[in-house]
């Protein structure tokens, strides 16, 4: 198994550098280079173009070959000098550091609150199969995974906070992360970004645990005469969480992560989301750029992860 | 109907387990299944009793019945009893089922690989069974784990109990599956096909164990089979299986050199003799029935060679033809004489 | 050329054509389903809505300040409006008009024929970017699994680095980089949603390929284009179209997830354009926010419940 992680973390090595080289092609076969961009805004300052033109080119030798560009890039990034954003006037990391909390705040949230709620349904929704209560659980799920997120984060803010006044209609960063006031005002958000996840995990639990309740060693559970509770909850579950292992964590690269910059945008939680979406209007590409890298790289670090967790859970791969 | 009693003195220790008239039904969307259609047999104490027939004909569902193992929204027991130990199985509640479940019968299946979960160890598999029936510490359990793969004569019992059954070879997963199966000390094994998955000299080991079972801790054993020559090897008696009936009980060495019902005669017929110059393989001609549409009044009158017209209306009762032999069949009268 | 083009399509067409009874076996299948049904119904429904709308309503970009904020018909809501004589605030009761029937929005932009506008964008985007995303899968899922060795290697892997991008996160970065028209939205969806697909297939085109008639068809002489056009593309058809009924509605969130952040095309009124209007008046004009959400909703409902149906009717194992 040690080999394996190695191997693995070699490829990881070798898919970041991928990721960073497509982003450099995207950047620089692109209709505006960057230097155009920070200039739309230093003109905009009132600053003497030409002047800001040759600083920038300079800095980032925008005047040398292209490979020398690619080698600066990648030893910036490399270095964590991953520019400045002249929208908010600091690093770009400074930025990402006092922002990235928030972000990650709600999405620990959501997708806690999804796996408990969304596996244990799933798991309820098996073991009562083709009762009212898996039907309901069926097609709220449907319905859950068809709602736009962003539109049910808009009507859950119209329903509890404009109408019912339960909730505030904006976030407001005055209270410490730890803080009661904090939880509360992430319900809203939580949910809105949770329910997407929830309804995929209950209907992924669901067939996982049916897979596995048709498998030969329930019957043995049974003969055994072990009490209908483990042998659900302890010999079915331990078999069907591995394939739900690989497919939540996948989730939270491909949606979770997309779904987190749209509810932060909806609900004014400054995180990275609303960061880069300030960014863009403001023309800021390194912010922009930087926090899809974040996103990216923490994906990449969630597959690596869940590889090498599959492998420890699922014996048959552990020992070959 | 009376069931057949052996004469033998050596198995006087009496009926451990009688089922009667047990039938199990699938209530399906395409159909009513009728797996187990009337089944009847006794299992005495200390004997090994082989329950016979072609695959479908409803036995491994029989050997489910006993302890309700089957999937039950679909399934059912709707008539029939099976008494154990004064209480019938068949209707009692489902907690006194599990009590009874691991510790009195046991039960081992044909595939070792599939019967096991993949997920834990040989060890905490045996260890749990021990732990759900009898109140000892989990190192007591342990060493009775261990000491059970031992008499499984598998090799190195320590570092058994920590393999995963992924990682044993076939005939020590079929082994350890019959050591858990005894964890409990049980006076009932039910054994489902042990030997159909596995290579010949497996088979071999693993009816030698039976064997022992029986004569070193006198347990008694239903022996699921469709293989005539296992039936010689280890049943004291034989109940043939068909269309979910049992349509013939007798000793093993009375119904091989006697069989009374056609479809007996036929399946021994099936078997090859070394000794004759045979150009075609014989067999029973039609197929078997599906359990969905089982023909009515004897379920084997459209194969039977002496098939009369009674045999197409009236389903035949199981008697008795002789001390120690009963058929359910036309033929036959309760004289035992043919009619 | 064309010869070959026509053999083609009615190698794919034709099993269904030609085997009549198989083509009866999955319809009689499907028509079992019927939330699929009802699926289908509202899907031609909205083609109808989106083809020929146009003509019979208003023009969704004019706007017009006097008739501002009205409600749908039916409704009403109350307003209020400062008198500068009187120095007070009057309360207005202002009621839908049959002329709007759906009310207007801050603009005065007729709400029926924004949401018309709306459906006709996201089916051409959602139908578009979709046989762009399955096209490509498709091609690079058969071509990889049939060649197998370094190809099919390389291949994989450059698809493994395009999945590590979190998809929304991707698309956002390059409609930043390359401009938000509707022509770059289509294309930058189509060509970053490929890999499901190309995975799901090329998995399918894997298990299809080590079996007799390829080897058949090889031994008596087909060059390498032929076997995987004339016998393994035909053969995952039914995967296909069920992968690419289910991918539409992703592609159609996408697409409004972009105009709701304000990366939309801003020549076109799409269902995510009225959501980002809707989204600051949510206390003066909740209709604005609700409609197109609700739109989106039944949408990709029908989609997720007509693709489902789809792929029960086309699963062997599947009861029904």
């Amino acid at each position: 198994m040690r080999s394996y992680i190695i191997k693995r973390l070699i490829y990881s090595v070798i898919i970041a550098w991928a990721i960073l080289t497509i982003t450099f092609i995207l950047l620089r076969v692109g209709p505006t280079s960057p230097v155009d961009r920070y200039i739309l805004n230093i003109a905009a300052k009132g600053q003497d173009v030409e002047s800001v033109k040759q600083a920038i080119e300079a800095r980032y030798g925008l005047d040398k070959p292209i490979i020398e560009q690619y080698f600066i890039y990648m030893g910036n990034l490399l270095q964590g000098k991953w520019g400045w954003s002249f929208s908010a006037s600091m690093p770009v990391m400074e930025l990402i550091g006092s922002h990235w909390i928030y972000s990650f705040q709600l999405i620990l949230l959501a997708t806690i609150f999804a796996i408990v709620l969304g596996v244990g349904t799933g798991m309820l929704s098996a073991v009562k199969r083709n009762t009212k209560f898996d039907y309901a659980a069926s097609f709220l799920s449907f319905i859950g995974i068809s709602i736009p997120g962003f539109w049910l984060g808009l009507m859950l803010i119209l329903v509890f906070a404009v109408y019912l006044g339960v909730f505030k209609t904006y976030y407001d960063t005055r209270f410490p992360i730890w803080s009661l006031e904090n939880l509360k005002q992430l319900i809203l958000p939580v949910i809105t970004l949770g329910t997407g996840e929830l309804a995929g995990y209950v209907r992924y639990t669901r067939s996982a645990m049916l897979d596995n309740l048709r498998k030969e060693f329930v019957t043995t559970a049974r003969a055994k005469g072990l009490p209908e509770r483990i042998v659900i909850g302890k010999h079915v579950f331990r078999n069907a969480i591995l394939p739900l292992v690989t497919i939540i964590m996948f989730d939270l690269g491909s949606i979770v992560f997309g779904g987190a910059y749209l509810t932060e945008i909806v609900f004014g939680i400054p995180g990275l989301g609303q960061v880069s979406f300030n960014a863009i209007f403001a023309n800021d590409y390194a912010v922009v750029v930087a926090v899809t890298l974040i996103g990216t790289f923490l994906v990449l670090f969630i597959n690596l992860a869940t590889d090498v967790f599959y492998t420890y859970l699922d014996p048959r791969i552990r020992y070959e | 109907m009376k069931v057949a009693y052996l004469s033998d003195d050596r198995m006087t220790g009496g009926t451990v387990l009688e089922v009667k008239n047990l039938k199990t039904w699938f209530f399906t969307h395409r159909g009513i299944v009728k797996a187990v259609n009337g089944v009847d047999f006794a299992l005495n104490k200390g004997e090994c009793l082989c329950l016979v027939g072609e695959s479908g004909c409803g036995k491994s569902v029989t050997a489910l019945s006993i302890l309700r193992l089957f999937d039950s929204p679909p399934g059912k027991i709707v008539e029939g009893e099976i008494s154990y130990s004064g209480a019938d199985l068949a209707k009692c509640p489902v907690e006194d089922l599990r009590k009874i479940r691991g510790k009195d019968i046991a039960m081992v299946f044909q595939n070792a690989q599939s019967a096991l979960n993949p997920v834990f160890t040989i060890g905490d598999q045996i260890v749990e069974q021990i732990k759900t029936h009898m109140d000892v510490s989990k190192d007591a359990a342990l060493q009775k784990a261990r000491s059970l793969l031992s008499e499984m004569s598998i090799p190195q019992a320590d570092r058994a109990l920590k393999m995963y059954p992924h990682q044993m070879s076939g005939g020590m997963k079929q082994r350890a599956m019959i050591a858990m199966s005894l964890s409990c000390d049980p006076g009932i094994l039910i054994a489902d096909e042990p030997t159909t998955a596995v290579d010949v000299t497996i088979r071999a080991q693993i009816m030698h164990i039976l064997g022992e079972l029986k004569t070193n801790r006198k347990m008694s054993i239903i022996f699921i089979t469709h293989d005539l020559s296992l039936v010689r090897e280890i049943g004291d008696r034989a109940a043939v299986v068909y269309a979910g009936k049992v349509v013939e009980v007798a000793p093993v060495a009375d119904i091989l050199r006697n069989p009374a019902h056609p479809y007996t005669i036929g399946l021994i017929g099936c078997l090859p003799d070394i000794s004759t110059e045979l150009k075609r393989l014989p067999s029973i001609p039609g197929s078997t029935p599906n359990p969905i549409d089982i023909p009515t009044g004897c379920a084997f009158h459209p194969r039977c060679p002496k098939v009369m017209d009674v045999c197409r209306k009236v389903e035949p009762e199981l008697l008795n033809i002789s001390d120690v032999q009963a058929v359910a069949c036309h033929l036959y009268d309760s004289q035992g004489s043919t009619k | 050329m064309n010869k070959g083009l026509a053999l083609f399509l009615k190698k794919i067409t034709g099993p269904f054509y030609i085997n009549r009874r198989l083509a009866k076996y999955y319809l009689d299948r499907l028509k079992k389903n019927k939330l699929s049904l009802a699926g289908l119904g509202f899907i031609v429904l909205l083609a109808l809505v989106g083809i020929f709308g146009p003509l019979f309503v208003k023009d969704p970009q004019k706007s017009d300040f006097n008739i501002n904020n009205l409600p749908p018909l039916g409704f009403s809501i109350q307003e209020s409006v400062y008198d500068i004589k009187t120095d007070t605030f009057t309360t207005k009761v202002i009621a839908g008009r049959p002329d709007h029937p759906l009310g207007t929005d801050s603009k005065g932009r007729d709400m029926l024929a924004m949401l018309v506008s709306g459906a006709r964008i996201s089916l051409f985007v959602g139908l578009l970017a979709t046989g762009i995303a399955i096209f490509l899968g498709t091609f690079i899922g058969v071509l990889s699994a049939y060649l197998g060795g370094w190809a099919d290697n390389v291949m994989m892997r450059f698809t493994d680095v395009m999945m590590t991008f979190p998809f929304f996160l991707l698309l956002v970065l390059i409609v930043f980089i390359f401009g938000p028209s509707l022509a770059i939205i289509v294309l930058v969806i189509g060509l970053t949603g490929w890999t499901g697909a190309a995975r799901l297939i090329r998995s399918e085109a894997l298990s299809l390929r080590t079996r007799d008639f390829v080897t058949a068809s090889k031994a008596l002489g087909a060059s390498d284009a032929r076997v995987m056009f004339m016998h393994l593309i035909p053969n995952v058809i039914s995967l296909v179209i069920v992968m690419a009924t289910l991918s539409i509605p992703g592609v159609i969130m996408a697409e409004a997830a972009l105009s709701f952040i304000g990366l939309g095309d801003p020549m076109s009124t799409s269902w995510g354009t009225i959501l980002n209007a809707g989204q600051h008046s949510l206390d003066t004009a909740w209709w604005v926010a609700v409609e197109p959400g609700i739109m989106l909703f039944f949408t990709v409902l029908a989609f997720n419940f007509f693709g489902d149906g789809l792929r029960d009717a086309f699963d062997p194992k599947a009861d029904i």
